[in-house]
């Protein structure tokens, strides 16, 4: 409770990831490891290209992708710092604050991110911390930035950062932080848009304390120091806004203690086109009524009854009208006001009832106008969902915190559904595809059958075996003919015909120089054969152990081939992802549907006690206007009573 | 008025005092938030086991559809995109005609600070293969610009991976188109 106008911190830190990303693209100069001007990783290109379009998802899945495959290289932490902010950006703020007080180690040991980046992202944790009401997480991250450092990078941050440590401060100044508050209360220059805002926050503190003076004091300080310092950098729009709710707030103070002048002093200074005008022009008439100037009271709540767009807050008008004419001495006006006024809240009870009773995210839905582009629902700098209220009577529930968080945690999850349907869908591709890959391989089997058959491989591996037992008895009985060369046995069948030869002619002097030349030849044959008896062996037994290798390997392959035809365990393998795959997105699809239950009766519960609320409100002016109208008509009864009687 | 109310209306009391000092005194509903804090956390939760999930169905869908051993990506790279400004991509592997991208605005932007692009992937049988990117969009004085780059490789066993990398030559201040290989 308290900080009702902290404009910048009611939603989820989108603003974080582009804040983040470039502190992290534009600190190169002081970065220990010079920033790479391209990606050195290609997934990392890719995330970073997702990143850079705002598709947070895709960027998460493909960092999620680098890592399952061995990680990203030659970027350091900023993957991981890329990581956070992507995190934050898509509203995981618990799963980034555990990865940036992983990564941000405090003494920045072992770190290769700068301490520029490193500063920045503490201030970026603290913030988170602080938005998710952990202010003693947020001040202990807000502690660790240097100051100077961030007041030289970046000022703006430096201003918010002091903002945030006064917030900080003040929540804890029971405990004796009024030193430190307002050391950093000083810091800021008077006029700043931050001064401004801590200066509105301490008068709500104040109030929350019932410190009434000291919530006035405040508050009249602002509203001088706002039209002291009219000439300010910072946007005309949100200082006059500002202005006008400290005016409003401080007006509503003096009308709550009866002072009706004061009041009206301070309302008098209030634009008449402002945000605020019409509730400042009903607190005019409440002062002025207070002073006992009813006609000028009379006259704000005549122009607020003309205003046509429905406003929860305006139901009090027909009431207010009414008795400030009955305050004027008219009850034969106000009679009739009253019975207006106590139609228009009976009529307005019974469609909220209406409304109640039908309310569904259908027709809930039907009452909000969503803007959108080409890709969705637009959101705004904080992730919320742009969207403006059909029917006014839902701006005040619509503006809540808790409402927003609601709408955009629904769009969520209808995401994730369409996500996961989506996914769905792929699935029978997937099988398509694995049939597809079964079929390719069942041909392929086919065709490696038949290659293998053209192999021959038995028939080759008999005459191996064969030779094996030829060679093995040659040896045994070392037959040196068995082991000849090529060379070696041309020439013997050559000896072999000339001995046949000559076996056939004369044996006589004819022949006599022929055979002795045959002896002598078939004698250097014998002992050339006797002399290369082991060097052929070992030639052959040599041919023998290649051959044997190259049977081995080729048995090999023909098991590894038949294993492989056999079994398939690629096929096996990505069998069992795709099964496990579907049933945990069906168990994801189960979880998204519940939780999408959970967050539309939320959503209803919401409005419905929104609804409800108005209701009782308008109950209360319902039975005081009955009430009303009930006293008059007795008065103006007794008075023409009277004056019947009189006129006898 | 408002104390004469008071005095007299205990009911109107609550809901004009509400109205008076409603940006003040609002209290915020405990028991909603809570609901709601309950709500983003299973939300959070549910978001991690859906970038699991897709992760898992990413890498499962590249496994069946890009088997290791005949995958080819080719990667675009914009290095600042001065002199020229990125229309559109078509990509050749050999003489036929494989993606092309015409870019959005936000996808350029995309490029320039340093994304890359997953432009095609594909499979292809081991041996040589030749690329060709041709690359068009505005270039130096705003005149429509067309280039294109090729090159030859060597297909392996493993993944491929090339990347189209479009860069502003500071020496004639015209860009570039080359393809790279990554190991």
């Amino acid at each position: 409770m308290g900080l009702k106008v902290s404009k910048p911190f009611r939603g989820r830190p989108v603003l974080f990831t582009g804040a983040l990303l470039w502190l992290m693209m534009s600190a190169p100069a002081q970065a220990e490891e010079a920033q790479p001007e391209r990606a050195k990783d290609l997934r990392y290109g890719w995330a970073l290209y997702e990143y850079h379009q705002g598709n947070a998802f895709e960027a998460l899945t493909q960092l999620a992708v680098a890592r399952e495959q061995g990680g990203i290289e030659g970027h350091g932490d900023h993957p991981a710092l890329v990581e956070g902010g992507l995190m934050l950006s898509w509203g995981m703020t618990r799963e980034a604050s555990r990865l940036f007080t992983q990564l941000l180690r405090e003494d920045g040991e072992g770190s290769t991110l700068s301490p520029d980046v490193r500063n920045q992202a503490w201030f970026y944790l603290g913030k988170v911390f602080y938005l998710e009401g952990e202010p003693t997480l947020a001040t202990e991250n807000l502690a660790r930035v240097d100051g100077d450092i961030l007041a030289d990078a970046n000022h703006d941050l430096f201003r918010e950062w002091i903002y945030l440590r006064a917030r900080l401060a003040r929540m804890s100044v029971q405990s004796g932080n009024k030193a430190e508050l307002a050391t950093l209360e000083g810091q800021l220059e008077e006029g700043d848009i931050w001064s401004l805002y801590l200066q509105y926050n301490s008068a709500v503190s104040a109030l929350d304390d019932g410190d009434a003076a000291s919530a006035e004091a405040a508050l009249s300080d602002l509203v001088a120091t706002v039209e002291q310092t009219g000439n300010s950098a910072e946007s005309d729009a949100e200082r006059r806004g500002l202005l006008d709710r400290a005016r409003l707030t401080l007006a509503r103070l003096l009308l709550r203690d009866n002072r009706f002048d004061d009041a009206l002093e301070v309302l008098g200074a209030m634009p008449l086109d402002g945000v605020f005008s019409d509730q400042a022009l009903f607190d005019y008439a409440v002062a002025a009524a207070g002073q006992g100037r009813h006609e000028r009271a009379l006259d704000a709540l005549e122009s607020l009854s003309g205003r046509e767009l429905f406003l929860p807050w305006r139901q009090q008008v027909p009431f207010a009208r009414a008795y400030v004419l009955e305050q004027m001495g008219e009850p034969e006006r106000a009679l009739p006001a009253f019975e207006q006024a106590a139609n228009h809240y009976e009529t307005r009870i019974g469609e909220l009832s209406g409304v109640r009773n039908r309310l569904s995210e259908e027709s809930l839905m039907a009452q909000l106008s969503f803007l959108r582009d080409g890709d969705g629902v637009l959101t705004d700098s904080y992730g919320r969902l742009r969207v403006e209220p059909v029917d006014f009577g839902l701006a005040e529930v619509l503006a809540t915190e808790a409402f927003q968080q609601a709408l955009s945690e629904l769009n969520e999850l209808y995401r994730m559904q369409s996500f996961i349907a989506e996914r769905q869908s792929r699935f029978e591709s997937f099988r398509t595809m694995l049939e597809t890959r079964e079929q390719q391989r069942q041909i392929r089997i086919s065709q490696t059958r038949r290659a293998l058959e053209d192999q021959q491989a038995d028939q080759w591996r008999q005459l191996h075996q064969g030779f094996r037992e030829s060679v093995s008895a040659a040896l045994s009985e070392d037959d040196a003919e068995f082991f000849m060369t090529t060379e070696q046995k041309a020439l013997r069948a050559k000896l072999d015909g000339v001995e046949k030869t000559l076996a056939g002619l004369p044996d006589d002097e004819t022949t006599a120089s022929q055979r002795e030349t045959y002896r002598r030849m078939r004698a250097y044959f014998d002992w050339w054969i006797a002399d290369d008896f082991g060097v052929n062996r070992w030639a052959t037994q040599r041919q023998l152990r290649d051959l044997d290798r190259e049977m081995e390997r080729l048995q090999a392959q023909r098991l590894r081939v038949e294993a492989l035809m056999a079994e398939d365990t690629r096929h096996l393998d990505l069998a069992h992802r795709i099964a496990t795959s579907e049933r945990e997105l069906a168990a994801l699809g189960e979880e998204v549907s519940e939780a999408l239950d959970s967050a539309r009766q939320i959503l209803l519960n919401q409005v419905d006690r929104m609804l409800s609320a108005q209701q009782e409100e308008l109950k209360g002016y319902l039975v005081a206007s009955r009430h009303a109208q009930a006293r008059l008509a007795d008065q103006l009864f007794r008075a023409s009573t009277s004056a019947g009687v009189g006129d006898e | 008025m408002a104390t004469y109310l008071i005095n007299r209306c205990p009911a109107l009391l609550a809901a004009l005092f509400v109205a008076f000092t409603a940006p003040v005194f609002a209290q915020s509903d405990s028991g909603t938030e809570s609901d709601g804090a309950a709500v983003a956390e299973r939300v959070e939760d549910l978001k991690k086991k859906v970038i699991r999930l897709n992760r898992d169905l990413f890498i499962l869908e590249e496994d069946l559809l890009f088997p290791a051993n005949t995958q080819v990506a080719v990667f675009l790279s914009v290095d600042t995109g001065k002199f020229l400004k990125l229309d559109a991509v078509k990509l050749k592997v050999d003489d036929e005609i494989v993606a092309s991208h015409l870019y959005t605005e936000r996808q350029v932007t995309a490029l320039e600070r340093g994304g890359m692009q997953r432009l095609y992937v594909g499979n292809l049988k081991t041996g040589n293969h030749q690329i060709t990117a041709f690359v068009e969009g505005i270039g130096p004085d705003e005149r429509p610009y067309k280039q294109a780059a090729s090159l030859e490789f060597e297909k392996g066993t493993g993944t491929a991976a090339l990347e189209i990398r479009v860069e502003d030559r500071s020496s004639n201040y015209q860009p570039s188109v080359s393809i790279v290989e990554w190991e």
